[in-house]
């Protein structure tokens, strides 16, 4: 009965503690009472000795050792690349310091290695490569010239002066260039012959005036009314006779 | 370095691609699954089949572990036994002993189901010779109900903690020390009368 008392000990109380009984939980005094319980209870004791015995035969069974070829099948089904430690397993102990060194940095470079890998990433590292390849052939930067780049603090500074200096130079031969072609052009003007000047001024006029010439023919009086007759007329002489209108009387 | 931040530092270095945290997480965590299997499906070659299959779920589900809601262990551990029921369902194993002394069927001259099991196979004695204590009692493990041995399995053969175990079979903690005294009573009955025979 679950009310039913035994040295000291219910058989509801019997049950609770049953869990820390069995996982070894239970004080000294507990563990006591816990036991004379057990030992008089008609039911509680049957039914300890059974989970007791369950429990023992449970962790009686030993770990099982997994199939050798386990770790290898489960990574070629998963990321598709052999285990690391059975390829390096004979290397590994003769790997020198550069090697050892190599091999610490790769634990940080894999992932972003990896993740570069993804070709949804390699196209766009393709694609931004060729794209940097051909600005930089467009703008005459060979890589073969930057090996020899000096990146040195004072060998940049050099570089710099001496760069400045060669566009300043540059600044000033062009500025010399045309002072000299300019002042070429004003001596040329001064020692042109007089003659020369008044035929090139009188073809510059002739091409200004151009009364001399006949008025471009229109083809349509536009002004001109209907049933007004057209005049015939020299353009040396005035017309002598006055418009006359003819009119037919009815 | 404690071991649940060296876990939580390679399960981010294999979700960023790092495949030597991949094999480390492999390494750690083969041998566990592996026996929670053999233990459960109680066939080598279907352990090895559901370990990889295990692995493979975890690998393409390694970024949905979420560090706040429960160690990665307890997260492994729920994979292994959803595929493990999953298995059982596929296999269509039946369940024997939530009711082992009670007859199976209607008929009146049916046996109980212990009986069943005692007159399968050799003669007790003969196999009792033949077998390892182990194997006696992993046979008797396969007798008992998925619900039961799930819950002796973690407790008795993981020493899993009852909390996490409650979290893994998604149920309470007084559900899983109920399964656990049922599943522990009913080997301990199978395995008494397989010795009392053999005595």
């Amino acid at each position: 009965m679950p009310g039913e008392t035994h040295n000291g000990m219910q058989c509801n109380e019997f049950e609770a503690l049953l869990f820390d009984a069995l996982d070894q939980k239970l004080g000294a005094a507990d563990q006591e009472r816990f036991r004379a319980h057990a030992r008089v209870c008609g039911k509680c004791g049957p039914m300890f000795a059974e989970l007791e015995a369950g429990q023992h035969w449970l962790k009686s069974l030993k770990e099982v050792e997994p199939p050798a070829n386990l770790v290898n099948d489960i990574l070629a089904a998963t990321s598709g690349i052999p285990s690391y430690r059975l390829a390096d397993a004979g290397s590994r102990t003769q790997a020198s310091l550069g090697e050892r060194i190599r091999e610490w940095a790769d634990s940080f470079l894999a992932p972003v290695w990896s993740t570069v890998r993804q070709p949804r990433f390699a196209m766009s590292f393709g694609m931004a490569f060729f794209s940097l390849s051909v600005a930089l052939s467009v703008a005459g930067v060979k890589p073969g010239d930057l090996s020899k780049v000096d990146f040195r603090p004072s060998a940049m500074r050099r570089t710099y002066y001496t760069t400045s200096a060669r566009v300043v130079k540059y600044y000033e031969n062009i500025r010399l260039v045309y002072e000299i072609e300019s002042r070429v052009q004003e001596f040329k003007k001064v020692t042109r012959p007089a003659q020369q000047r008044e035929e090139k001024e009188r073809e510059r006029n002739h091409k200004n005036n151009t009364s001399g010439e006949p008025e471009p023919r229109q083809e349509r009086n536009y002004s001109r009314d209907e049933n007004q007759p057209v005049l015939a007329c020299t353009p040396e002489q005035a017309p002598a006779v006055s418009v006359t209108t003819i009119r037919r009387l009815v | 370095m404690e071991d649940a931040q060296i876990v939580n530092s390679l399960v981010r270095r294999c979700i960023a691609g790092d495949a030597v945290a991949w094999e480390e997480i492999v390494q750690r965590y083969n041998r566990r699954i592996y026996n929670i299997c053999y233990r459960f499906a109680g066939s080598a070659d279907d352990a090895q089949d559901l370990t990889q299959e295990v692995f493979i779920k975890m690998y393409r589900t390694l970024s949905s572990y979420d560090v706040e809601r429960g160690a990665f262990m307890t997260w492994v551990t729920t994979m292994t036994r959803n595929l493990l029921v999953d298995h059982f369902r596929k296999t269509k194993q039946d369940r024997v002993t939530d009711s082992i002394d009670a007859p199976p069927s209607e008929h009146e001259d049916a046996m109980p189901l212990s009986d069943q099991i005692r007159d399968k196979g050799p003669a007790p004695d003969i196999r009792v010779q033949s077998r390892e204590t182990g194997e006696a009692v992993q046979e008797a493990l396969q007798k008992l109900s998925p619900e039961l041995r799930e819950a002796v399995i973690l407790r008795d053969l993981q020493d899993m903690d009852y909390r996490d175990i409650a979290a893994v079979l998604k149920v309470p903690e007084g559900t899983v020390k109920s399964r656990i005294n049922r599943g522990r009573a009913e080997l301990a009955r199978l395995l008494q009368r397989i010795y009392r025979q053999v005595m």
